[in-house]
């Protein structure tokens, strides 16, 4: 059973539009000119409460929301270090009313870390009035058969709805989205149950392109809660070294487009590259227009794995000079994200490490050779005493500059006492793309949240208010999460898009989006995964600064498929929604 | 008038006690020939030979440095005195003195060249300073000299085995076999030739007395430590275990033992072997630092901070067991108790170079960057081995300089390139040349740098690795490949396994 509209939950704009829920095609307006008949425009819906001028970029809205759910990682005394690593966030909108709502994963109990109430997931369901109402149980997803650790959405059965793949230990589970707020658990019939393993996070991509979304899953390390490591720090007990865990392989599931899934790790490859792997990030790093991934690690070399076209993988990593820091060490590598920082069209990346280790910035070249600018960009000096976790390339002004939003944490209180300059609970950074490839911190202007210390772990970025400020929402370990409205992308000139595929998979995960306003070229990615633990909301927002108007904004968009789109003219600050052309559709463009 | 008498007195009174200061130092009572002749050159300051006949009784009672002065105020009253030249010069010499001691002895020799003593004291300075060539030719100008004293023999054979003149060094040192020094003789024979590499005639002097030296456990002993050195370690091992099956138990015998196990890898074994050395031994602080140093080593981090803090009790006073304790504690990330054990074992003993390097790498870890950067400005100020603390300094500026410090790079290259001027041979002062230029792009040059270091150290995993980042950044993708698989190679062997659920490992930090 489908949702009903609730069209009185649907406040009147300042602009007096009415905002459109999906699917209700009788209030979408068709684009008129030479694309309207590919072209659908999801009238812009900006919420009262977010237009309010504040100083702050982020204002930590959590508890007017209605958020209050908190995080159990069942930490005791035992200190294993999966109480150290959860949990995941998504942005997704389960019932396709158009607003982006929040799942949080739960960790869960160990032997001796015992919750007094049951260990569950959030599901917040956005009411469009800046409140959220916890739907989890409602809808069938909040509880797990084991540990929690991440989520990622995505549609892999086309039908609209997005589903979830949470991971954890030592299973992971697939929730269908049933269509009518609820969800159904398909992990034994789709056959992606992960079992035995500890996985991390979780990323859907159509690797061969057959219009189904494929699904990577990275497993960090072999685990038991029978296996009790021993450290001791000041005749403290705290966390062992993740050095004193082993790798696991990588799980690839092929998506058999029935419903159910192949396990296609020793076909593809994965199986054989063993290592303690946490963030992934799918995208098309040479430009082939089929998907490769970067894979962070945490003390074994990233991987760079370029898409063979053929249901194999090769990684190339060292070779791009992105597996290890400069002295050949494997850092720590948590959450990832791709994404064109330097505006030169290809996508660059960063890593977040460990304290000391600082958290990396590859940029690409004109080859596969990526250049580490860590420093350079300052993101060394910025990083240098924090543990990151999630990240995400945020265009938070919307100056068409894509910055830098990063949550940290550490994982050991001791560490206070055996050094001054490291926090057992660390601030978010923000950091701002000056255009020229060097960061400044904003600490300052970014608002409260980012003078504060959290043990912040998986972050999401969305525009739950759908005003083209993107905002974000951060989990943190047992604890509440933190939901930050963005106070001044709204300021600027933005496009939004949101892509569904026709022949591609229906999310268009893996589609390039190019925008052109005069000589300056904008591209972006949809890129489910990325960040730690955690999903985006797919839809894609391109800031412009204050100059253009919708008169010299062009666009062309590659397809999944390889398919090239091209638009013109968009109107600004608004959403618009793009359907893939259907085979005998005139795209203006050829294919890739 | 009045002043003449005077005079006359007082030297009458001088010589009196110079006579008999001289009569109790032929009897061999030092102190009161002292005495006496201290007596006498109070009352003749201005008399050169009792100076140096005062001088000479100081020296004979080890206290060359008042000695020394006397000398030399003698000398410059009589600077022809060729006896208080050549006495000053061996008190220079055994001062370590050794630039003083030679401009003295070439004035002796510029006045008779073919002085003998004064040859062999020039050869002795001269081997002293590592000036093997000089050395090798003036003690072998003196032979009859040299072979009167096992020590000048062992400083002529070292000489010749410096200039790679072999046989000639093992030549001298065969005549230790029958030297009337007797045992002692030998063993420094054996001592020389293994510290020379030297390792058959070192078996072979000790085989010597075989037949005739009562210890032959000791003799088995030092058997197996010139085997140990020799790379024998099973031979050495087995030595060792039949001393000990034998009842000759001791703490040396164990910890020799212990070592042989760990060049075999035979941790376990090892670390077994030291904890019996400690029990026989409990005042024996090398066992503890053994232990300390396997443990460490093995990542047993909570074993290691266990034997730290029992090492601390034990020896409060020991700036080796201080420095140990802070290179595990900085093994275990706890980097505020490194810095504390650090300062501690610099406090016990100024001099170690050690200790002040391990405190400033703690101070660093810390997050107390100024307060290592103050500890190594001040080292390189104060010790001989400048490269090694500019090259440290060099290092924390390097890290410095990732958070966006210009001024630091600059710094830190200037100096790295004293470092590599003061000493060629630092691989890791190149290697970190090599990396900033790679960081600036500068490949080629990189490449300069990198090559240097690996050839110094061709095991340094890391430098092979930014050669295959340089090759690759200049298109040499064959090259590249090549230093990529050795890095691999490397980085397998300094890689740890993950160790087995039983054993304990490092905390995260």
């Amino acid at each position: 059973m489908r949702l009903t509209l609730r069209p009185t939950l649907r406040p009147a704009t300042n602009n007096g539009s009415i905002f459109c829920r999906r699917r209700a095609l009788g209030c979408l307006s068709l684009l008129t000119g030479l694309f309207s008949f590919i072209s659908f425009d999801l009238l812009q819906h900006s919420q009262a409460q977010s237009s309010s001028p504040s100083k702050e970029i982020f204002t930590d809205i959590t508890e007017k929301a209605g958020i209050n759910w908190r995080h159990f990682s069942g930490e005791s005394e035992d200190r294993f270090l999966i109480e150290t690593m959860g949990g995941g966030v998504a942005f997704l909108d389960f019932d396709g009313d158009g607003l982006q709502d929040l799942l949080f994963v739960n960790g869960g109990e160990t032997p001796h870390g015992k919750s007094p109430v049951p260990v569950r997931n959030a599901l917040y369901h956005n009411l469009g009035n800046g409140k959220f109402e916890e739907v989890a149980a409602k809808a069938g997803v909040d509880r797990l058969p084991f540990y929690g650790m991440g989520v990622a959405a995505g549609d892999f059965d086309n039908d609209g709805f997005p589903d979830l793949y949470v991971t954890g230990f030592p299973s992971s589970a697939l929730f269908h989205n049933n269509g009518d707020g609820t969800f159904t658990d398909i992990t034994d019939r789709a056959g992606v149950k992960n079992a035995g393993r500890w996985a991390a996070s979780a990323a859907w991509f159509d690797f061969d392109r057959d219009g189904y979304l494929d699904l990577v899953v990275t497993n960090y390390a072999r685990f038991s809660f029978d296996d009790i490591k021993k450290c001791e720090l000041n005749g403290l007990r705290t966390y062992c070294e993740q050095k004193a865990y082993s790798g696991m392989p990588l799980t690839l599931y092929h998506n058999n487009g029935d419903g159910t899934f192949t396990d296609v790790s020793e076909k593809s490859g994965f199986a054989n590259l063993i290592g303690r792997a946490l963030g992934v990030v799918p995208i098309d790093v040479n430009d082939d227009g089929w998907p490769d991934l970067f894979v962070a690690r945490d003390a074994s070399p990233n991987l760079l794995l370029l898409n063979n076209r053929n249901g194999t993988f090769e990684d190339s990593a060292v070779d791009a000079d992105v597996a290890y820091d400069p002295r050949g060490l494997a850092k720590a590598g948590m959450g990832v994200d791709a994404a064109d920082f330097n505006g030169d069209g290809k996508p660059d990346f960063v890593v977040t490490n460990f304290n000391d280790e600082y958290h990396s910035l590859f940029i690409g070249t004109s080859s596969l050779l990526y250049t580490d600018q860590t420093v350079t960009s300052r993101l060394a000096a910025y990083t240098k005493s924090y543990v990151g976790w999630g990240t995400h390339f945020i265009d938070y002004d919307n100056d068409g500059n894509l910055d830098l939003l990063i949550v940290n944490g550490h994982i050991n209180q001791v560490v206070e006492t055996t050094r001054v300059d490291v926090k057992y609970e660390e601030p978010p950074l923000l950091l701002r793309n000056d255009g020229k490839g060097v960061f400044r911190d904003m600490r300052e202007q970014a608002g409260s949240v980012f003078q504060s210390g959290y043990r912040a772990r998986g972050l999401a970025v969305g525009d739950f208010d759908n005003d083209g400020g993107v905002d974000a929402v951060f989990t943190r370990l047992d604890g509440k999460p933190v939901l930050l409205r963005n106070n001044v992308g709204q300021n600027h000139s933005w496009v939004g898009f949101e892509l569904q595929g026709t022949k591609s998979n229906r999310d268009a995960v893996g589609a390039k989006i190019t925008v052109r306003i005069g000589n300056r070229k904008l591209v972006r990615w949809i890129t489910a995964g990325a960040s730690y633990l955690s999903s985006h909301d797919k839809r894609v927002v391109v800031g412009m600064g204050d100059g253009p108007t919708s008169a010299n904004v062009d666009v062309e968009i590659q397809w999944p498929n390889g398919r090239i789109q091209r638009l013109s003219r968009l109107k600004l600050k608004r959403y618009h929604k793009i359907v893939e052309p259907t085979a005998n559709e005139p795209t203006g463009g050829k294919r890739k | 008038m009045h002043q003449l008498f005077y005079n006359a007195t007082q030297d009458n009174s001088a010589e009196t006690h110079s006579a008999e200061g001289r009569a109790l130092a032929k009897v061999g009572n030092l102190q009161s020939a002292e005495a006496e002749l201290r007596k006498a050159v109070a009352s003749a300051p201005g008399k050169a030979e009792f100076l140096r006949d005062l001088a000479t009784v100081l020296a004979m009672e080890k206290k060359l440095d008042e000695s020394t002065s006397y000398f030399q105020r003698g000398l410059k009253i009589d600077p022809r005195d060729f006896v208080a030249r050549r006495y000053l010069a061996a008190n220079l010499w055994q001062l370590h003195r050794y630039a003083e001691a030679r401009q003295n002895l070439r004035m002796l020799l510029n006045a008779n060249p073919g002085d003998p003593q004064a040859l062999l004291l020039l050869g002795m300075v001269s081997e002293n300073t590592k000036d093997y060539a000089t050395a090798a030719k003036t003690l072998a100008s003196v032979p009859t000299l040299v072979r009167a004293q096992p020590e000048s023999i062992a400083a002529l054979a070292r000489s010749y085995y410096h200039i790679r003149e072999t046989e000639k060094a093992r030549a001298w040192l065969n005549k230790l076999q029958n030297h009337a020094a007797g045992v002692r003789a030998v063993f420094l024979g054996v001592q020389i030739a293994d510290e020379m590499q030297d390792y058959k005639t070192a078996e072979k002097l000790l085989s010597s007395l075989a037949q005739h030296y009562s210890d032959q456990t000791d003799l088995r002993y030092r058997l197996a430590l010139v085997k140990f050195h020799a790379q024998q370690f099973e031979e050495s091992r087995q030595i060792l275990q039949q001393l000990i099956d034998d009842g000759y138990k001791t703490s040396e015998v164990n910890r020799l033992l212990a070592s042989c196990f760990r060049a075999q890898n035979r941790h376990e074994e090892a670390m077994h072997a030291l904890q019996e050395a400690i029990q026989l031994d409990p005042a024996n602080e090398a066992s503890y630092l053994d232990l300390a140093s396997i443990l460490l080593a093995q990542k047993q981090i909570s074993s290691a901070m266990e034997l730290a803090q029992r090492m601390a009790k034990a020896f409060p006073d020991s700036s080796r067991v201080f420095a140990s304790k802070g290179s595990i504690e900085l093994g275990a990330g706890d980097f505020t108790d490194a810095v504390s054990s650090f300062t501690r074992a610099a406090q016990l003993e100024p001099a170690s170079s050690d200790a002040t390097i391990g405190l400033a790498r703690a101070q660093a870890n810390a997050g107390m960057p100024e307060q290592a950067k103050a500890t190594l400005d001040s080292a390189i100020g104060r010790f001989h081995e400048k490269a090694r603390f500019e090259l440290e300094l060099g290092q924390v500026l390097l890290k410095e300089a990732e958070t966006g410090n210009k001024g630091a790079e600059v710094r830190a290259e200037q100096l790295l390139n004293s470092a590599v001027a003061h000493d060629s041979r630092l691989a890791e002062a190149h290697y970190e040349l090599g990396d900033l230029a790679l960081r600036r792009g500068q490949a080629a040059r990189a490449l300069i740098h990198l090559e240097k270091a690996a050839k110094l150290a061709p095991s340094s995993a890391k430098t092979h690795f930014a050669l295959s980042r340089a090759y690759r950044q200049l298109g040499q993708k064959e090259e590249a490949a090549k230093q990529a698989a050795l890095y691999d190679q490397l980085k397998e062997k300094e890689t740890p396994r993950a160790p087995d659920p039983s054993s304990d490992t490092p905390p995260s930090n």
